[in-house]
């Protein structure tokens, strides 16, 4: 019995980082190592290749098919933290304020706009991006990096307010209602006072925020056309098969844009374990 | 002091008021221009001719774009595939997640390794996901040819995503991979749930380990199941980068979303692309009421 669960975690294990470790040896291979056949799984070689490839430009030659620019690749890094931190660091402003006014402050039509928003959470996506197409394409914000951090601080907003809004009704009133009574005003304790209070949950759903940004492929796709504002994930795919697939290009790009959020699951790993399964 | 004290409850009462409204004008006014305003004009797309790109003067058809998406065999194709991909996602997050669950749920030493490895592929984008895969599945040098020729058990190289039946496996299996995480907390958290005395009492008993979980542990463990069975099933329904990472808009393996985009923004009708957009719409939007029922029994 001890045994099986033993080959139960290793497989569980194996499972989870098999890929990310076959892509990281694949991305130190050569081309010719994974043409191989029977194909090298560990490279008899290894080399950066792929990774300088990547970095300084390639040519078709070289590369078996895929070309890449030089610095594309890290133009697309650089706008997909740009667009993630800036949709997430917006979305937060605007939930945080949101959440507090719904949860704290008595005005009119607030129960209207909670169903609202929570309404909204049953929208799929992809039935709003025709129509979103249209409205950015009019409003001249098709291909910009500011376009996109719009978009996604209303598709984040909902649940980043749904998330924090439970977290302001269970906390304690008592330090907001000390604070207005020492003179402060309302937006004055809201700053100064319920904001630190609820930097935990902030913390949380920045998190999960920039990983969901990070990962997002049809809205970019559909409302980028050049390099402007570009996200890694929609490079990427044009690096897949235009031709022929050369994999250790690719797969170093994968392994580079998968460190950033792998990062962040590590490092955060017990809070969003704690707000995935509370929230579901 | 009382007229100052009702002076100062007005003032406070009014600021209320506008703060309120002021704080949560930017959220109302993002969700309203960006989501329910495009909501409306796709809504107004789908019940539209398809304009002048099919000689057609533009004016209102009813609900004629939605019968002929329905009709139309290569819709109805992306439809049947969309179920395979449900059907086998769910049913392969549900037995694995449990199995997680199970093997994961009593302290070991490492176990916080092991669940923190776990959420990886959960964190992960799902194109980068799609390209981790795509080595395994490669028809000149992929893992699976490889190996499978070195066992003897093919003879000569398969092109895996081009069979029919095999694709769609593939391809939920990459869907798996990332989403598999996140089933797992789910079952870990409903176990958790579970009362340790359950057990006491059916080992006093002499149950069988088999026998305690499938008497004990999963009948205790339907309210998790049913939220697993809905988050899946909204996950899976909406399939579309893996499948674009994996194959593109290939025929065999073309999901509903990827028929949408298809026909939107490939093909330039909008009008077709907008109506099978809402149908799937309208079914994700069930799924989502039964998810919010079962979070409600869970919890209550």
């Amino acid at each position: 019995m001890r045994l099986l669960k033993l080959i139960a975690i290793v497989l569980i294990v194996a499972w989870s980082i098999g890929p990310i470790v076959l892509g990281i040896t694949t991305s130190i291979s050569t081309q010719r190592e994974v043409n191989s056949i029977p194909t090298h799984w560990v490279p008899q070689s290894p080399t950066l290749g792929a990774y300088r490839a990547l970095l300084n430009g390639s040519t078709g030659q070289v590369s078996g098919g895929t070309v890449v620019q030089g610095g594309d690749f890290v133009h697309a890094m650089t706008n997909s933290a740009v667009i993630a931190l800036g949709a997430a660091a917006l979305t937060l402003i605007v939930s945080t304020m949101a959440a507090y006014a719904l949860g704290r402050l008595r005005f009119r039509l607030s129960g209207g706009v909670l169903a609202l928003l929570i309404g909204t959470l049953v929208i799929p996506i992809f039935v709003v991006v025709i129509g979103l197409f249209q409205v950015m394409a009019n409003s001249h914000l098709i291909d910009t990096k500011r376009g996109l951090i719009l978009v996604f601080v209303a598709t984040q907003s909902p649940l980043a307010t749904w998330l924090l809004y439970t977290q302001v009704r269970e906390m304690p009133h008592e330090p907001e209602e000390a604070a207005l009574i020492d003179g402060c005003r309302r937006w004055q304790a809201f700053v100064r006072v319920v904001v630190p209070q609820m930097s935990s949950g902030i913390a949380a759903v920045a998190a999960i925020i920039v990983l969901s940004v990070w990962g997002e492929f049809l809205i970019p796709l559909l409302l980028t056309t050049t390099m402007n504002a570009k996200p890694v994930t929609v490079l990427i795919t044009e690096y897949v098969g235009k031709y022929t697939t050369n994999y250790p290009i690719v797969a170093a790009a994968g392994v580079l844009a998968l460190i950033p959020p792998a990062i962040l699951a590590l490092v955060l790993n017990k809070r969003i374990t704690g707000m995935l399964a509370g929230s579901s | 002091m009382r007229a100052w004290r009702n002076r100062e409850g007005d003032r406070s009462a009014r600021e209320a008021q506008v703060l309120g409204w002021l704080f949560v004008a930017p959220a109302v006014a993002a969700v309203v221009v960006l989501i329910l305003y495009p909501l409306v004009t796709g809504f107004k797309q789908s019940i539209r001719s398809g304009g002048f790109l099919f000689g057609e003067k533009p004016g209102y058809v009813g609900l004629r774009n939605y019968k002929d998406v329905i009709h139309d065999p290569t819709s109805q194709s992306a439809m049947r595939h969309t179920v395979e991909y449900v059907l086998l996602a769910v049913s392969l997050e549900i037995v694995l997640g449990i199995a997680i669950a199970v093997t994961l749920h009593r302290v070991f030493r490492g176990r916080g390794f092991v669940l923190a490895v776990l959420i990886l592929p959960w964190a992960l984008p799902s194109v980068v996901s799609g390209v981790l895969w795509r080595r395994v599945f490669d028809p000149d040098n992929g893992m699976l040819n490889s190996v499978l020729m070195q066992l003897h058990i093919i003879s000569h190289p398969q092109v895996w995503l081009a069979s029919g039946r095999g694709a769609i496996f593939y391809i939920t299996l990459v869907h798996v991979w990332g989403v598999l995480p996140l089933i797992s907390l789910i079952f870990l958290a409903g176990l958790q749930s579970i009362p340790d005395e359950v057990y006491s009492a059916s080992a006093v008993d002499g149950a069988t380990p088999w026998r305690q979980f499938r008497h004990v542990t999963l009948p205790l463990l339907r309210p998790s199941i049913a939220i697993a069975l809905t988050v899946g099933t909204l996950l899976a329904i909406s399939i579309f980068d893996e499948i674009y990472v994996l194959n593109g808009t290939a025929l065999n393996t073309r999901s509903i979303l990827i028929q949408v985009y298809n026909t939107t923004f490939v093909e330039a009708d909008f009008a077709h692309g907008t109506a099978l957009a809402f149908l799937l719409a309208v079914v994700t939007a069930v799924f989502g009421g039964l998810y919010a029922l079962a979070l409600r029994r869970a919890t209550v």
